[in-house]
């Protein structure tokens, strides 16, 4: 085995510019780059290349196989203005927020649970919770699909059997989100009750045996010792919730088609633009919606940033 | 020095493993000089016995059919732009003339000789494959859907209604008589029977009766106007009257409404038997197929066409006359309820079987005369868009309340301003 270090390659060399000797390096290095080079190669054909190319498509009308006809801030101008676009965002704002608040509660509610002391059969329990994030969300979305039924739904017989009205669940502007956001609940809060579960154990037992010598009450250990030592575990899991609330599609693509549910109330961002790119077959606009899209995550990524940097200032 | 060439080699031949796809070049024949054709259809398009006899009745050819899953189209689209791993021979839906704008894609049927076939389709069917300047053919027709009046004879009894296909067409002969039924068949079950599925169903129905879409063969917008306006009204009408279930198809309510006996009727394609007979098993024997009120229409129905990729289009050309000739089409009814293109064939017997679902009526005997009378009509590469933003508009009016007016407003305000965007 020879040292790259030893070789000498940069000694009795007349001094070049500094590109030439970071050329040398990387000819020197040359193994390394090529071990490291697969990635690359790989992101820049699947990753950087669409990005650019999708950037190039939002100033052009392109059906995918025609002739691309360029149309300047055409398309831009038609988003600005675009009442299905901006009503797609509102709408998955939305479910963001009927789904995550419930979600992250209930995560909470049934870690504080699992991590109780008198709890038997505990792996069984986890196990349990965390089913239904490995379950097919395509599967998940045609039962939902029977349990809302409108007129012969499951949810709808127990509703009426209790001497309830029914509850218009998939033709109701209003409904259908719930609908879909009750589908991500289900799907993610034994996820998020497993994270905090993680949390709560790495909360050391010290500060509860104090609190407890102290003679605090439960209520006043729960809101002092593990929800400030937990801070930067629900931080993380409302940011991922915040990244996956973005991308809701499946929910809704199963539960109401391509078209978004009755008159598009539950159309989210995500399914608009798959609806245009691969139904409507309009890449360009498509394109200038995802570079829409792109802003406005930019806007919230930031605000979020703000937030988590708060605490650390104080 | 050993272990860093092995592992050098190793990635070398991971990334030529990964090219390697890329490069490689099929010209579509073997050894022994037999041309291998593939065809891409979709399940229970096609007639798989049939296909497999491809190879008995063409020797010289090795036919891979190919049932493609999923997103089809999309698939289809994917292959074009990517100018290569398109199939030779591909089905195509009644989304068939969304491919008029890139018809290059396809070869042109006409310079093969498929004129000398017009005469064995219908006409209606066989316009729907030609561009609109007449020059060029980019598919042959596969199956149709003519529609009919599907209705619960059990049930148009107890309302009073005619029960004998041939009565309920003499009486049910337009919408408005239609629509009068549903009323008496509202008040006969006290509201508990509802004589339409879904607003939907009556204003799509409407419109495939009719000779114009919403575009005219210059692709000019033109579904402000009079029959999709007709259409419009007709499902408004049923609206208000409260004669619709509201029950969207091809969902497990509208199954469940349909094998309870909360709706008397829908028109629907031929193809709507296989669905009804899945959908509502305990209602075996009660339904009854007649003419439809307003007239014959069409819905659905697939096409065969050729790529511009095929290296064999001559060869190709033979099999997708021979698969879609009248013996064939004829055989496919019989095993996948396709119903066939070829008018020559409507009087064989082995068309019209009994069909208990329906009480023992020879239910195609209705849909034959549906077939031969539907009026030609262009859809355009642009119907879905319409359509999808018509169709939105009449649920919102169904099950949000929305005003007829303000909604028809706006559909043509929002199909005006999509349309921008092509």
């Amino acid at each position: 085995m020879t040292n790259p270090n030893t070789a000498p390659a940069a000694t009795g060399r007349k001094p070049a510019g500094k590109q030439a000797e970071l050329w040398r390096e990387i000819v020197k290095n040359r193994a390394i780059y090529l071990f490291i080079s697969p990635f690359y190669i790989l992101f820049a054909i699947f990753g950087l290349f669409p990005v650019l190319f999708s950037l190039y498509l939002a100033f052009n009308k392109w059906d995918g196989i025609g002739r691309m006809r360029f149309t300047g801030l055409n398309q831009f101008r038609y988003l600005v203005t675009d009442v299905q676009f901006w009503k797609a965002i509102w709408n998955t704002l939305q479910i963001w927020v009927y789904s995550t608040i419930p979600m992250l509660f209930f995560a909470l509610l049934i870690a504080f649970l699992l991590n109780a002391a008198f709890l038997k059969y505990r792996t069984l329990y986890r196990i349990a919770y965390f089913l239904p994030n490995v379950t097919s969300i395509v599967a998940v979305a045609i039962v939902f699909g029977t349990l809302f039924g409108n007129k012969y739904g499951l949810l709808n017989f127990v509703l009426t059997s209790i001497g309830l009205a029914p509850v218009q669940w998939l033709s109701s502007a209003f409904w259908i989100k719930i609908a879909i956001a009750s589908m991500v609940v289900w799907r993610w809060t034994g996820y998020n009750a497993i994270i905090y579960l993680a949390g709560l154990q790495s909360i050391p037992s010290v500060l509860y045996e104090a609190a407890r010598i102290d003679g605090a009450s439960t209520w006043q250990t729960f809101t002092r010792i593990t929800v400030p030592l937990l801070r930067p575990v629900i931080l993380f899991t409302v940011l991922t919730s915040t990244i996956g609330g973005m991308q809701i599609f499946t929910e809704s693509q199963v539960l109401n088609g391509n078209g978004g549910g009755p008159g598009g109330a539950g159309m989210t961002i995500v399914l608009y633009l798959y609806q245009l790119a691969f139904v409507k077959y309009l890449f360009g606009y498509a394109s200038t919606v995802a570079w829409g899209l792109f802003v406005i995550i930019a806007a919230f990524s930031y605000l979020n940033y703000k937030i988590v940097q708060r605490p650390d200032a104080s | 020095m050993r272990w860093k060439q092995l592992i050098l080699l190793c990635l070398a031949a991971v990334l030529a493993a990964g090219t390697a796809g890329c490069g490689q070049k099929d010209d579509g024949s073997d050894g022994n000089g037999k041309i291998t054709l593939t065809l891409w259809y979709w399940n229970r398009s096609m007639d798989d016995n049939l296909l497999k006899q491809v190879e008995q009745k063409f020797p010289n050819i090795h036919l891979k059919a190919e049932k493609i899953g999923g997103d089809f189209k999309a698939k289809l689209m994917a292959a074009f732009a990517a100018r290569s791993g398109a199939p030779d021979i591909v089905g195509l839906n009644d989304w068939v003339a969304e491919f008029f704008p890139n018809r290059d894609q396809f070869v042109n049927l006409f310079d093969y000789g498929s004129k000398e076939l017009k005469p064995l389709y219908l006409e209606w069917k066989w316009n729907q494959t030609v561009t609109p300047d007449g020059q060029y053919q980019i598919a042959l027709p596969m199956d149709t859907g003519p529609t009919a009046l599907f209705y619960r004879e059990d049930l148009f009894q107890k309302a009073g209604l005619p029960t004998d296909p041939k009565e309920v067409s003499a009486q049910l002969k337009t919408w408005d008589d239609y629509i009068a039924a549903g009323e008496k068949l509202k008040k006969a079950t006290n509201g508990s029977v509802y004589m339409f599925d879904n607003i939907n169903t009556v204003f799509n129905q409407t419109l495939a009766q009719s000779d114009k879409l919403y575009f005219n063969t210059a692709d000019e917008f033109i579904g402000d106007q009079e029959p999709v306006k007709r259409a419009w009204d007709n499902a408004v009408k049923v609206h208000e009257l409260g004669l619709s279930a509201g029950i969207s198809g091809g969902t497990p309510e509208w199954n469940a409404a349909m094998n309870k006996g909360d709706v008397a009727s829908f028109i629907g394609a031929v193809w709507m038997k296989q669905i009804l007979m899945d959908a509502a098993p305990d209602t075996k024997g009660k339904w009854r197929i007649a003419r439809a009120p307003g007239g014959d229409g069409n819905s659905g129905g697939s096409f065969i066409a050729i790529t511009k990729q095929s290296k064999h289009p001559k060869e190709a050309y033979e099999v997708i006359k021979w698969l879609e000739n009248p013996e064939n089409q004829l055989n496919t009814l019989g095993t996948y309820n396709l119903f066939p293109s070829t008018p020559s064939i409507f009087g064989d017997p082995k068309m019209t079987p009994q069909e208990p679902f329906f009480g023992n009526q020879r239910t195609n005997e209705i849909f034959s005369e549906s077939a031969k009378h539907v009026k030609s009509a262009y859809r355009g590469p642009k119907f879905s868009i319409a359509n999808s933003v018509f169709s939105d508009k009449l649920s919102t009016v169904e099950n949000q309340n929305l005003p007829a007016d303000q909604a028809w407003q706006e559909a043509i305000k929002r199909i005006r301003k999509e349309l921008l965007l092509y």
